[in-house]
Formats: C-alpha cells, structure tokens, sequence
C-alpha cells in the first residue's frame, strides 16, 4: 500500500518532469539546441497562472492564458536569441541560453519581487481519500492535465498535416524542404508547443506549492537536461518514459536513500547506472 | 562652441560631485555588509538589509556615532562563499569599514569570518548558524543562536511544554537543518522524547509527498521540520492536506510572513522556535516592529530583527570604544550588553550570543507569542 503511495507520487512529479522535458527534446531534435532558458519559460508560466489567477479569480482561465503567453515568448525567444546563432557552433547557442535563464531569474526578481508570489486563495486544495491514498485535487488535475497534454500532443504529430511535417523535418530537415515544408514555421511552432507545455507545468507546480519564486527553475533546467540525455536525445516517447522513472525513481529514493543521497543526486545517479548499462540512452534513435 | 561648453559643464559637475563625495565619505563611520541580494536567498537577504538600514537610519537619527553618520557599505554575495571572501577583502581594504556585518547564510558566514579575523577587523553574524563562524577568532561575533541550541530548546518544547513523546525528524540536509535537528537529537531523551524516524530533503524540494505519505504511516505524535519558509510553507501545507494533524514544530527559517501566505490555512497552529517576539513588552522590539512596518510596509521577520540588531551592537560599541580602532571596537563588542529588537544581546567568550529563545506560534494568520525559553544550563552556547 505504501508502495503504491509512492508510486502515485512518483508519477504525480514525472508527470510535471515531462511537459517539461518534452519541449526541451522538441527543440533538441530539430535544431540540435540545447535551451536551458526553458526553464525560466517554465517559471514565466508559474507567475503567469498566479498573477492571472490572482486577478480573475479563475484558474482554468489562468492555465490557458499562462500557455497561449509563454508559447507566443517561447517563439520570441527563438527569433531573438537561437536565429541568428543557428549556423554557430552548438556551444554558442548553449551559452546564449544559459545567460538568457540566468538573465530571467533575475528580471523575475527585479519585477515580481525576491520573496516569490503566492496565490490570494489558492483553488484546488481541497483533500480527496481515494483507496486509502490522500490526495489533493490540484496533485489529480496535474495528472490529468500531463497525460491530455502529451496525448494530445501525440495525436497531433501522427494525424494533422502540420504535424506530419514536423516530424518529417526533425528526421531530415533538407529533404523535408524540398518537398515543400515550411522549415521556418516548423521552428515557431516548436518552440511555441514547448514553451506552452513547460508553461503548463509551471502552472501546475505553482499550485501545487502555493509559491513562485525566481528561482524556481532552477533544478529543472538541469534535471530536464538529464531527462533528455535518458530518453535518448530528440525522443519523444523516451523523454516521457524516462522522465516517469526519474519520478518515481526520486520518490522511492527518497525514503529509502533520502539519508544518504538527496533527491537531485537520486535522479543523477539513476542516470549514470543507466548511461553506463545503454550509452545511448533508454530509447536512442540508433 | 555649445557642445564644448556642455562638455565642461559637465566635467565640472563631475569633478565637483568627486569631491563632495569623497567629503561625505570622510565625514561617516563605515559599516560593512554583506547579504545575499540575487539568487537563490535573495528575499532573506532583502529583510536583513532593510532591518540593518533601518537600525542605521535610527542611530543616525539620534545623532550618530562619534559625532559622524553611519554609512553602511553594502554588497550583494549571492550566499556564496566566492563571492562572500572577495567581499570582505574589498571591505576592509578598499572601503575601510570599521565593523563587518553578515546579512547572509551560513556559508558565507564562515568563509568570510576568517578574511575579518586575519584582518583584525570585528565581524558580526547577524543569523548565520554554522557553529565554527565564531570559531574564526576574537573578532567574530554573533547575534543569533548556534543550530543546536535552537535545536534543544525545541526538544525541551516538545518534551516538557507539549508533552509529547513521539516524534518524526524532517530535516533539511544543509548546515542549518543539520544543526538544529543534532540539537534537537541531543537533549530529546532528556525530555522522554523517542524519535521514530528521520527523513532529509534538500534545500531545492517542494514536493515532499513521498515524506509525507511515510509520516503518515509512522503516526508521531509531533513534527520536528527543519526549513525556510520557502521550503516549509508547502511541506507544512502537504501534510496538513494528508490529514496530518499533530502538532508541527519549526523554527526560526519559518519566521517570515511569506510562510504564512504560502501554507494558508494550513499556517495556523504551527509553533516555531526563533529570536524575535511579536508581543513583546520590550520598547526596543516594539519600536523596531512599528517603524520597519511603517518603513517598508512589510511584516517584520526574524532575519530583518537580526540584520537589525547586530548593526545596533555594532553602533553602540563604535561609540562606547571612542574611536574608530578596530581593537577598541572589538573590546567593547565582547562586553557588549545592548538591548536590541531580538532581546538584550550580550556574549560568551567565544563570541556567541547569551539570550532566551522566543517562541511563537500562528493565530489568526499572525505570529504570536507561545512562551519563552528561559534556561541558561539548556541554551548555553559552546565556549570554544
């Protein structure tokens, strides 16, 4: 019983690791870009679903106006920062991205404030009993809210033109412009898919702790960097499963490692022991 | 012609502006601080920087010291002890400060205490509580408790003054969590507490639902959860939502209004161990609470009473000493007995502060007072 309590928990925290670490394999795959500063998108969608919230009274309304902004400034920040150093070395546009997330904390700070923000009432905090598991209904609605996201995700690159041609210029970006794709408007739409993802989880972290702070992206910038590098760069489905596991793999550790390792530490070695048993990582392209 | 004279003009202003600088510099007595501005402790660092320029502005106002103004030197150090060692070497050389004073955490604390001990400059922890700071040397004070005294005086809480018998350790695994839980660990069996279990999290956690789902199935009679506020405010909310009703006991990291405003609801009842008494009779922290709420139009908390009190020691052994020596500074710190916003703050030989601890507890979304810890045997600080 307890086992599965952590499992739940488990899956309730990889649930928010993979709307994360899905727009960082997103733009990993087609522009072989390594964006930190996805996790200061991430943060921007937390203050976003408080300040909206905070002032409109509804969460739903917050979420997605909190998705639509972070997704319009995921493609800003494309246009701004990653264009113009597309045909550097990828090392630039790492180094412009992690000056671009160290850059945002801090302006996070200066506008909102250093002691973080909270919601006035927070909504979905209200304690279901579901077979002898406590759990609140803002922990069940960010599992919800994760599996429709990336299942929506899913059906949209199988079934939907734009979608096909997406994943036809993640496998080879000349050929699919020869065949007519609009490369261009592939990269926004990346960047705008990930962005509203991490902005989701933003939101959903904000209530799950009731806090946004301007630091709070600060552990997944590097943690979704290992999730990647698990699920086997630029993949999807490995990105999800990895990302699970790293959950569950930090709620189980937690307990039962929680005195020797910290949690950050679980999820890296996890990572090591897989890295040195498959190099290429879960769920490699090959 | 017009661009020319514009130039000038300016140069003039600049040179002018240069000198009466460098006046006003010469005419003040400097204090020097260093608290962490950006980064991960930023907020903290705004409350001790606030509480530390509104003691400034107090003694300035009554005249200041030595027949001079009070001018504090501030520097940012991220809670870094990079940048906290740099800092200190700029302060004592460049800027000539008189006193240092730490707004920061503990490691930067303690790496920076070596640089004013080598220095021969006093320095003064305001909240850092890292035992081996005052360990630096002669010149090293500080104005708040060891973790471990803290620690003992909520194992005499829970023991003696709740009477409970059964508790599990949540602990942060830095410095400050670590110290406070050994306190707490020491002296339980004293009171007849029996610890059940001790679970760690770390300073970047805010989910704790594995912890808290194995609390639950510990059934303690009482929480000991070491943390900030930022760490504790959705700890204690998490396990209050999983029908974790005994009592939570923290301690002075809670004591920021932004604990209350993250937990809610879920605030009321938790009881912490800390410096500063929100209902206290003592004019010093009745003053200090009025005027840094009228100021800065935020709620007091324990790292601005602290910023503020060790600023305060600082000021008043400046004057007592009678010149800007740093010896003479340093003499008068050691025989310090200053009444201050977090009690009357007066020092063993090793540097560490003599006080009672303050309990407080959250009614009605407000830090109140529960009782005070009086027990000099309990709460002596260590001597070497």
């Amino acid at each position: 019983m307890f086992i599965f309590e952590l499992l739940v928990q488990g899956l309730i925290q990889g649930g928010i690791y993979a709307l994360i670490a899905i727009g960082l394999t997103l733009v990993y795959g087609l522009l072989r870009i390594l964006h930190v500063a996805h996790a200061g998108l991430y943060a921007l969608g937390g203050y976003c679903a408080i300040l909206i919230t905070n002032a409109s009274g509804s969460f739903g309304l917050a979420l997605t106006c909190s998705m639509i902004i972070v997704g319009i400034i995921g493609m800003v920040v494309y246009r701004i920062f990653y264009q113009p150093l597309l045909d550097k070395a990828p090392f630039v546009a790492l180094i412009a991205s992690i000056g671009l997330f160290i850059a945002m904390e801090e302006i996070f700070r200066i506008i909102f404030g250093a002691y973080g923000l909270t919601f006035s009432a927070p909504p979905l905090q209200d304690t279901v009993v579901f077979l002898g598991i406590y759990l609140r209904q803002c922990e069940i609605a960010s599992i919800v809210l994760a599996i429709g996201l990336i299942a929506g995700l899913s059906l949209f690159t199988k079934y939907s033109r734009i979608g096909i041609a997406w994943r036809a210029t993640v496998t080879d970006p000349e050929m699919a412009e020869s065949f007519g794709v609009d490369v261009i408007k592939v990269r926004y739409l990346n960047f705008f898919i990930g962005s509203m993802m991490a902005a989701a989880a933003g939101s959903m972290v904000a209530l799950l702790n009731n806090l946004v702070e301007p630091t709070m992206g600060s552990v997944p910038s590097y943690k979704a960097l290992a999730i990647i590098v698990l699920g086997g760069l630029g993949n999807v489905r490995g990105t999800l499963i990895a990302s699970l596991a790293i959950g569950i793999a930090e709620a189980v550790g937690t307990i039962y490692l929680g005195n020797i390792l910290d949690r950050d530490s679980i999820a890296f070695a996890f990572l090591i022991v897989v890295l040195m048993l498959k190099p290429q990582g879960l769920f490699s392209k090959g | 012609m017009k661009i020319k004279s514009i130039i000038s003009c300016l140069f003039s202003v600049f040179v002018t502006s240069c000198f009466a600088l460098t006046l006003f510099a010469a005419d003040t007595i400097k204090i020097g601080i260093n608290v962490p501005l950006t980064g991960f402790a930023a907020s903290d660092g705004k409350s001790a920087l606030n509480g530390a320029k509104l003691a400034a502005e107090q003694v300035n106002d009554a005249g200041g010291v030595l027949g001079k103004m009070i001018e504090l030197v501030v520097y940012d150090d991220q809670a870094s002890p990079k940048h906290s060692v740099p800092i200190a070497t700029k302060l004592i050389e460049k800027d000539k400060v008189v006193v240092g004073v730490s707004g920061s955490y503990s490691g930067a604390s303690r790496a920076a205490a070596g640089v004013y001990q080598s220095a021969k400059v006093p320095y003064i922890a305001a909240y850092a509580i890292h035992p081996d700071i005052t360990r630096a040397g002669e010149y090293v004070f500080r104005t708040s408790f060891v973790g471990e005294v803290q620690g003992r005086a909520g194992a005499k809480l829970v023991g003696q003054s709740l009477g409970k018998k059964k508790a599990v350790l949540i602990t942060l695994n830095n410095d400050f969590g670590k110290s406070l839980a050994a306190g707490f660990k020491e002296k339980a069996g004293d009171f007849g507490v029996k610890i059940l279990n001790e679970y760690q999290y770390s300073i970047k956690d805010r989910q704790f639902g594995a912890i808290v789902a194995r609390v639950r199935a510990d059934r303690p009679d009482v929480i000991y959860a070491t943390g900030y506020f930022f760490t504790a405010g959705p700890l204690v909310s998490q396990l209050r939502a999983a029908g974790v009703t005994v009592p939570i006991i923290g301690q002075e990291g809670y004591d920021s209004d932004t604990f209350i405003k993250i937990a809610g609801k879920s605030a009321e009842g938790i009881i912490i161990t800390t410096s500063l008494d929100r209902d206290s009779d003592d004019p010093e922290a009745k003053d200090f609470i009025m005027q840094f709420e009228k100021k800065f139009n935020h709620k007091v908390d324990m790292v601005a009473a602290s910023a503020h009190t060790a600023v305060k020691v600082a000021a008043v052994a400046i004057a007592k000493a009678g010149s800007p020596d740093r010896k003479a500074i340093r003499d008068a710190i050691a025989k310090s007995e200053v009444p201050a916003s977090t009690g009357i703050i007066s020092f063993n030989a090793l540097g560490e502060v003599i006080k009672d601890v303050q309990v407080q507890v959250v009614r009605d979304g407000d830090f109140r007072r529960h009782s005070i810890i009086h027990d000099p045997v309990l709460l002596a600080p260590p001597t070497k």
